[in-house]
C-alpha cells in the first residue's frame, strides 16, 4: 500500500522495454508492475496475486523471469525488460506464442502472458526440455483453467519448432 | 458438418498470446478514477457510527458512498433479498459491504478505505453449520433456515424393511475458493444523457442490468452492461459482480466520471462467494444382490451470511441426491443454514459435486459390505432409456449412463487393476458416476431462454451476438463454429461481438452449462430466417429454385446445375434488392411439469452423465496422496469443439484435484486465513494427474446436432472418483475432504487401532 504520511522519495529511472529505452521519473515505492502497467501502459503484464505466488506478472530482466509484483521499479534501473508485448516481431507470433495457439494451451488467458514468458527463458537456457523439466520450470505459474497438459503440449512443440 | 466434431483454435487466442486482449483491470478512460469498498471486519453487529475524519481531507480523495447515497433499492439478493448493496445497519460477515471510497489513483482509495473508522455494537457470531443448524442466539435473518429442498417419492420405510442391508453413511466437503486468476473487477461509466455503461469481469450482464438498474432506480434501457473478456469464473462472477458492478454505479453516478474497481487477492477471497460445504447423511437400503431399494438422504449445507443463489444449489443437491441411480423409495432433503460466514453463491456443478461425493461413497461403502465389484454394483442400478430417475422423471436419453461407465471400465484397465498392497507406497482405484441436469431447472424453466442475433455484412461475412458469456471455456469459438455451420459461411469469416445487454434480448445468466444447448439453439433459429434470405436471393442469381441451392462454407451452388458463385457475391446483391440480411433467434427450454411440494416430476429438459475413473498412489509415510490418472468419459451428445471439450476435462480434474486433496480453506473468527496461493493450495503443473478424456456421444434431442454442455458435468465425479481410490488403497473409508496428508495419517492410525471402518454402516436384520 502507498504511503500516506511522509514526502514520497523520487528517483529517475532509466531502463529499457522491449527494446525501446525510458527515462521516468517514479517513487521509489513504485512496483515494476505498476510501472509497466500504469505509467507505460502494458497491461498484458498481469496482477493476479499480487505477492509473488501465481506466476502472472512475470516478465523478463535481463534475461530472467521475474515476478514484477515483488521488484521495484528502481531495482530495473539500467536493466532490459521484456513482456508480453515484447515478443511478437512485426506481427509474427514467436515460437513459443504460436505453440500455444495451436496447442490450445489458452483459456480464460490471464495467466498466458506470464506463462509464456517463463517457457521462453526455460526454452533459452534449455532448449529441449522433456515434460518434466517442463512442469519443474513453471511450476510457478499457476493456472486454474487448463489442467496445465495443453500448456506443456505448447512448451514441447515449441522447443521442437526449430526442427 | 465442416465446423463441428473437430479441434479448432481459439477465435480468441490471439490477443491472449499477445497480451492484448483488454482485460478489465486493463481498461482506462479520460478521467477515470477508482473506487476500493469499506468492509465490515467483524462477522456481526450494529454499525453505530462511520468516522470519516481520517479520509476526507486526504489528498487525492474524492468521495465515499454509503447506503444513505444508493439513488434506488439498497438491495442485491439475487433470488432472496436478504443482502443490502451497502450494509447501514447490520454486517453480518468479514467482508460484509459498508461504503466506497472513491479517490483519484486505485492506491489511494486502497489505503483511505482502510482508513474509515466503523464502530460497531458486536453481536454473537454463528461460525459454523453446526451453530447455524441450531438456531440458537441471534439470527441473521428472520429464520436460520436459509432455503430447503425435498425430493420424495415411493415408501422410504417398506423399502429399508425389504431390504437385506442397510447402509449408512456421513460425508462432507469443505469450502472451495473459486481463484479464478483474474480479481473481480468493473468499471463504470456514467453517460452524457444520464445513463450508465458496465464494463466488467461477468458471467451474467443481464443479473447485473437488473442489480444496478435497481440501485440507482433506473430505466433497464439505459443500463448498458459489456462483459469483458473474463479471466476466468467458475461461478464466482455469476452473483459476485452484481454487487460490484451496482455499487461502482452509484459512485460513479455520484461523482460523475468513470469509477473503475479491482479487489486485491486478500480482499477478493475474504469477501466473495465459495462452493457451499456439505454435510451429508445418507442411509441406503439394498437387497444381497445390491439391487438399490431405499434411501434416505440428508443434505445440509453452510449458505453463510445471504442466500445469493443456495436455493438453486440446494435445489440441485436434492434432485440429484442418488446420481444417476434407479431408487423407487427416497427421501432427500435439502437445508442450507445462515452462518456468519461468507457467502456461499454459485462454484461449477452447483452443489453437484458434493452430492456425488455422497452418492458415490455410500455406493463404495455398499460395494464393500456386499463384496460387489464397485463398478458392477454401479452397472447393476443405473437408469436405463424408460426408467425413471431418483426424482421421478421418466428419461428416455440416458443411454449414456452405461455407456460412459462401461468405456471407463475398459479403457483404464479397471478390471486388471492390482490390489493396494502393504508397502509404503499403496494405488488404489476408484470410480464414480454423475447425472448433470442442464439449463436452470423446474424452478426456473419460465427464465430458460436465449437469444443469438446473426447479420451477414456484404461482404459475405458475418457478425454474432450471443447473449451468453465466455468466461474462458471457450463458448466464442463454439458460437463462431456454430454460426458458420448453421449459416455456410467460412469460420474465418464470423466474428463474434462481446456480449453486451445491447445486442440481444435478455438471456439470463451463463451458467448451468446453458451455452451449447440455448446458444446453439438460438443460432439455428437465426440461422433458419437468414438462410430463407439467402437461398432465395441465390435462386434468382443462379435462376434455380431456392430449395436447389446449397450454401456451405462461403460456397453458394446450384446443386442441379452445379454452378457456383462466392458468398460475398450473393450477399451484395442480398444488400442491393433490399433484402434483410439479420435475424435474431431465440430457443426456450421447454416447459417442465414439475411438483415442487414432492420434489418429483421433470426437473431438468435434459441430462448429462458422466463416468470416471481415478488412479492413485498414496504414501503412507508422508499422508501424500499423489493423482496417477484419471479416466474421464463424458456423453456430451456431440463434441463440438474436441480440443475445447478435453481443455474443459482436463481444467476441471486439476480444479477438483484441489477440492480433494490440498485446497483446505481455513477460517478463524469469519475471516480467512488461507487468503493466499501460499496457504491456499491450487494444484500445480507437477501436481496434475495424466487426463484421459473419453468421449461419447448420444445424440441429445434438444440440443443443437445433439450437443449438450460439458463444463459442469467434468468437475462433478472426479473428487468422489479420488476419495474412492484413496479408500480403496488404504482399505479404510474417506469420508471427508479435502483428503489432507494429516488425515490421511490420521486414518492410517485409526486403522492400525483396529478402528477399520467401524460406525458407518449397520446391517439390517430383514428379508
Amino acid at each position: 500500500m502507498m504511503r500516506l504520511s511522509g514526502e514520497p522519495a523520487y528517483f529517475d529511472l532509466e531502463v529499457t522495454v522491449n527494446g525501446r529505452p525510458y527515462r521516468r521519473t517514479v517513487t521509489t515505492h513504485r512496483r515494476l508492475l505498476d510501472f509497466l502497467r500504469e505509467e507505460l501502459l502494458l497491461t498484458g503484464t498481469k496482477e493476479s496475486c499480487g505477492e509473488g505466488e501465481c506466476g502472472s506478472c512475470t516478465v523478463l530482466m535481463n534475461g530472467l523471469a521475474v515476478n514484477c509484483c515483488l521488484v521495484l521499479a528502481v531495482e530495473a534501473q539500467g536493466a532490459e525488460i521484456v513482456t508480453i508485448e515484447g515478443l511478437a516481431q512485426g506481427g509474427t507470433l514467436n515460437a513459443v506464442q504460436q505453440a500455444f495457439m495451436d496447442c490450445h494451451a489458452v483459456q480464460c488467458g490471464y495467466c498466458i502472458p506470464g506463462m509464456i514468458l517463463a517457457a521462453g527463458q526455460l526454452l533459452e537456457s534449455q532448449p529441449r526440455p522433456s515434460r518434466q523439466e517442463i512442469e519443474s520450470a513453471l511450476v510457478g505459474n499457476i493456472c486454474r483453467c487448463t489442467g496445465y497438459h495443453k500448456i506443456v503440449d505448447a512448451v514441447e512443440q515449441a522447443a521442437g519448432g526449430g526442427a | 458438418m465442416s465446423y463441428l466434431g473437430r479441434s479448432i483454435k481459439r477465435v480468441d487466442g490471439l490477443g491472449k498470446v499477445t497480451g492484448r486482449t483488454p482485460y478489465t483491470p486493463d481498461l482506462v478512460l479520460p478521467g477515470m478514477v477508482h473506487a476500493y469498498p469499506v468492509f465490515s471486519n467483524i462477522p456481526f453487529g450494529r454499525i453505530t457510527a462511520i468516522d470519516l475524519a481520517a479520509i476526507k481531507e486526504a489528498p487525492g480523495f474524492i468521495a465515499i458512498i454509503l447506503a444513505a447515497d444508493i439513488p434506488g433499492e439498497n438491495q442485491v439478493g439475487v433470488i432472496v433479498h436478504d443482502q443490502p448493496l451497502l450494509a447501514d445497519e447490520v454486517v453480518r460477515y468479514v467482508g460484509d459491504t459498508i461504503g466506497l471510497v472513491v479517490a483519484e489513483t486505485a492506491a489511494i482509495a486502497h489505503a483511505l478505505a482502510e482508513l474509515v473508522q466503523v464502530k460497531y455494537e458486536e453481536y454473537e457470531p454463528v461460525l459454523s453449520m453446526e451453530a447455524g443448524r441450531a438456531g440458537r442466539g441471534r439470527l441473521l435473518h428472520e429464520s436460520n433456515v436459509a432455503c430447503s429442498h425435498r425430493s420424495v417419492r415411493g415408501d422410504v420405510e417398506a423399502g429399508f424393511s425389504s431390504s437385506d442391508l442397510v447402509v449408512e453413511g456421513t460425508f462432507t466437503t469443505p469450502h472451495q475458493e473459486h481463484f479464478y486468476l483474474e480479481p473481480q473487477s468493473c468499471l463504470a461509466i456514467p453517460e452524457p444523457e444520464g445513463g450508465i455503461t458496465i464494463h466488467g469481469s461477468l458471467q451474467c450482464p443481464y443479473y447485473v442490468q437488473r442489480a444496478v438498474g435497481g440501485a440507482l432506480g433506473m430505466s433497464l434501457a439505459r443500463v448498458r452492461v459489456v462483459a469483458a473478456p473474463l479471466g476466468g469464473a467458475f461461478g464466482g462472477k455469476e452473483d459476485v459482480p452484481s454487487e460490484l458492478c451496482a455499487r461502482a454505479a452509484v459512485a460513479a453516478m455520484l461523482v460523475g466520471r468513470p469509477v473503475k474497481m479491482v479487489y486485491d487477492r486478500r480482499d477478493d477471497v475474504q469477501m466473495t462467494s465459495k462452493r457451499h460445504p456439505f454435510e451429508m447423511h445418507y442411509k441406503v437400503g439394498v437387497n444381497r444382490d445390491g439391487r438399490l431399494l431405499a434411501a434416505d438422504v440428508l443434505l445440509e449445507s453452510n449458505a453463510g451470511a445471504y442466500a445469493t443463489l443456495s436455493s438453486v444449489v440446494s435445489y440441485r443437491a436434492a434432485i440429484q441426491a442418488l446420481g444417476p441411480y434407479r431408487v423407487e423409495n427416497v427421501r432427500a432433503i435439502s437445508r442450507a443454514y445462515y452462518t456468519n460466514l461468507p457467502p456461499s453463491g454459485a462454484f461449477r456443478g452447483f452443489g453437484a459435486p458434493q452430492v456425488c461425493f455422497g452418492h458415490e461413497r455410500i455406493m463404495d461403502h455398499i460395494a464393500a459390505e456386499l463384496g460387489i465389484d464397485p463398478v458392477e454394483l454401479r452397472l447393476m442400478n443405473l437408469i436405463k432409456p424408460g426408467d425413471i430417475t431418483s426424482s421421478g422423471q421418466r428419461l428416455d436419453n440416458c443411454a449414456g449412463a452405461e455407456k460412459t461407465l462401461t468405456k471407463a471400465r475398459s479403457t483404464s484397465g479397471w478390471l486388471k487393476r492390482l490390489p493396494a498392497g502393504a508397502g509404503r507406497y499403496r494405488e488404489g482405484w476408484g470410480v464414480a458416476t454423475c447425472l448433470y441436469g442442464n439449463g436452470l431447472g423446474a424452478a426456473g424453466w419460465r427464465m430458460d431462454g436465449a437469444g443469438a442475433r446473426l447479420q451477414l455484412l456484404r461482404d459475405g461475412s458475418l457478425e454474432v451476438a450471443y447473449g451468453l458469456t465466455d468466461m474462458g471455456q471457450g463458448a466464442i469459438t463454439v458460437v463462431a463454429q456454430m454460426s458458420a455451420e448453421a449459416v455456410g459461411v467460412e469460420l474465418s469469416q464470423v466474428r463474434v461481438l462481446p456480449t453486451d445487454t445491447a445486442n440481444v434480448p435478455d438471456s439470463g445468466p451463463s451458467v448451468a452449462s446453458r451455452n451449447v444447448v440455448l446458444t446453439g439453439n438460438a443460432i439455428r433459429d437465426a440461422a433458419e430466417d437468414l438462410r430463407k434470405e439467402m437461398t432465395s436471393a441465390a435462386g434468382q442469381l443462379l435462376k434455380c429454385p431456392p430449395e436447389q441451392v446449397e450454401i456451405e462454407a462461403g460456397r453458394v451452388r446450384d446443386l442441379q446445375s452445379g454452378r457456383e458463385i462466392p458468398l460475398a457475391e450473393l450477399a451484395e446483391q442480398m444488400f442491393v434488392t433490399n433484402r434483410s440480411m439479420g435475424a435474431l433467434g431465440w430457443w426456450h427450454a421447454p416447459p417442465l411439469d414439475f411438483d415442487a411440494d414432492r420434489g418429483q416430476g421433470e426437473a431438468y429438459f435434459a441430462y448429462s452423465f458422466a463416468a470416471q475413473i481415478a488412479r492413485v498412489k498414496v504414501d503412507t509415510v508422508t499422508g501424500l496422496v499423489e493423482v496417477l490418472k484419471v479416466w474421464a468419459a463424458h456423453d456430451l451428445g456431440k463434441a463440438i469443439n474436441v480440443a475445447g471439450v478435453e481443455g474443459q476435462v482436463e481444467g476441471a480434474v486439476s480444479q477438483a484435484m484441489g477440492w480433494a486433496l490440498t485446497e483446505d480453506l481455513r477460517m478463524t473468527d469469519g475471516r480467512v486465513d488461507t487468503v493466499n496461493f501460499s496457504t491456499y493450495l491450487l494444484p500445480t503443473f507437477t501436481d496434475m494427474a495424466a487426463v484421459e478424456t473419453i468421449i461419447i456421444e448420444e445424440p441429445e434431442p434438444l440440443g443443437p446436432w445433439g450437443a449438450r454442455g460439458v463444463g459442469e458435468p467434468a468437475i462433478i465425479p472426479v473428487a468422489a472418483a479420488i476419495a474412492n481410490a484413496v479408500s480403496d488403497a488404504l482399505g479404510v473409508p474417506v469420508d471427508d475432504l479435502p483428503i489432507t496428508p494429516e488425515k490421511v495419517l490420521a486414518l492410517l492410525d485409526k486403522a492400525d487401532n483396529g478402528g477399520l471402518g467401524t460406525g458407518t454402516t449397520a446391517i439390517g436384520s430383514h428379508g
